[in-house]
């Protein structure tokens, strides 16, 4: 049996290098992925893409939660942000954005806030990335002063920030 | 019991059952390994220099091994590394539901895997390990091409 797991391992390595070599979405063998546990700097997701808004860390986020400025806007669905948020927020859930009329929605949502507002934009956390599409689709439709949280309300409650939770919840 | 275990017919259904699961799950990650890469990301258990190598080479394990199973070639090393990823895979998906991580948010495919889509991976991996284990246990030889 020594053999055999030897052959497929060999051919699974000479057969998955071989084709990424002329695959048409070939990728690097050793990438650049940044580790998630260290906490330190805005975590900043593969996804990100040049003209995104700014990502913040969660030291930015405390503080401009304490400045009382930012507006933060949670793009979780209304049952974990029920769960547990970062206090004041209010819930866009990126889910729930309509085919069409997607600016009135987002509008509406936010009370008509000015499009110039400093809004902190976030969801669960790092493998969550409604906060990045939400914050994508308000930047759209025109609003200018965006930062992404991508840290999210885990990170947030991992820095032991006061959480808003409306239910209790099994996690 | 042993009698049921050592079934022809039970077997090649396995066989094929496993096999079939493991070919169609390696089909999409080999056409799309930058995605398949980010979903390991996300579970945040691998080393950001490895994760692109697992990328490469899992689906293609996954591939070969289904293909094996369903033919009867490198049948017994097939049976074990399909064993081992199908631990992995376990592990990494209790390790995620417990950590709470809400895989329902479109994080790993467009419209959203689902929390309760993870529970529901979990299930059909601890099925698929069951069906494994009734292979490495079986003494049938039937329908295959190669009788070791």
């Amino acid at each position: 049996m020594g053999k055999q797991l030897f052959y497929i391992l060999f051919l699974s390595i000479i057969l998955s290098l071989g084709v990424n070599q002329f695959h048409p979405n070939a990728i690097p063998v050793v990438g650049e992925w940044r580790d998630l546990q260290t906490g330190e700097g805005p975590i900043i997701p593969p996804s990100a893409q040049e003209g995104d808004p700014r990502f913040v860390s969660v030291d930015e986020a405390v503080a401009e939660f304490g400045r009382g400025k930012a507006h933060f806007i949670d793009a979780r669905p209304p049952e974990e942000f029920e769960c547990g948020t970062i206090p004041h927020s209010v819930n866009v859930p990126f889910d729930n954005l309509p085919e069409s009329g997607v600016d009135k929605y987002i509008d509406s949502s936010l009370g008509n806030m000015e499009k110039t507002a400093l809004i902190v934009v976030f969801c669960s956390g790092e493998e969550c990335d409604l906060s990045l599409h939400l914050a994508r689709n308000m930047q759209q439709y025109g609003y200018t002063n965006l930062l992404i949280f991508f840290g999210g309300a885990r990170e947030w409650e991992k820095f032991e920030m006061p959480m808003e939770r409306r239910r209790e919840c099994a996690n | 019991m042993r009698q049921l275990i050592n079934n022809d017919w039970l077997t090649i259904m396995f066989r094929f059952a496993l096999g079939g699961v493991f070919i169609y799950a390696s089909i999409y990650k080999i056409a799309d390994p930058s995605s398949f890469a980010l979903s390991i990301w996300y579970y945040h258990m691998a080393p950001g220099n490895v994760i692109n190598l697992m990328a490469l080479i899992l689906p293609w394990m996954e591939l070969l091994c289904g293909l094996a199973l369903i033919a009867g070639i490198w049948y017994r090393g097939a049976i074990f590394w399909v064993t081992i990823m199908l631990v992995i895979f376990i592990a990494a998906l209790t390790s995620a539901v417990s950590r709470g991580l809400s895989i329902d948010c479109g994080c790993f495919k467009q419209g959203g895997a689902g929390t309760t889509a993870a529970w529901r991976s979990l299930l059909l991996d601890i099925g698929l390990f069951v069906a494994a284990m009734q292979l490495w246990l079986s003494r049938s030889t039937r329908w295959m091409l190669s009788q070791n």
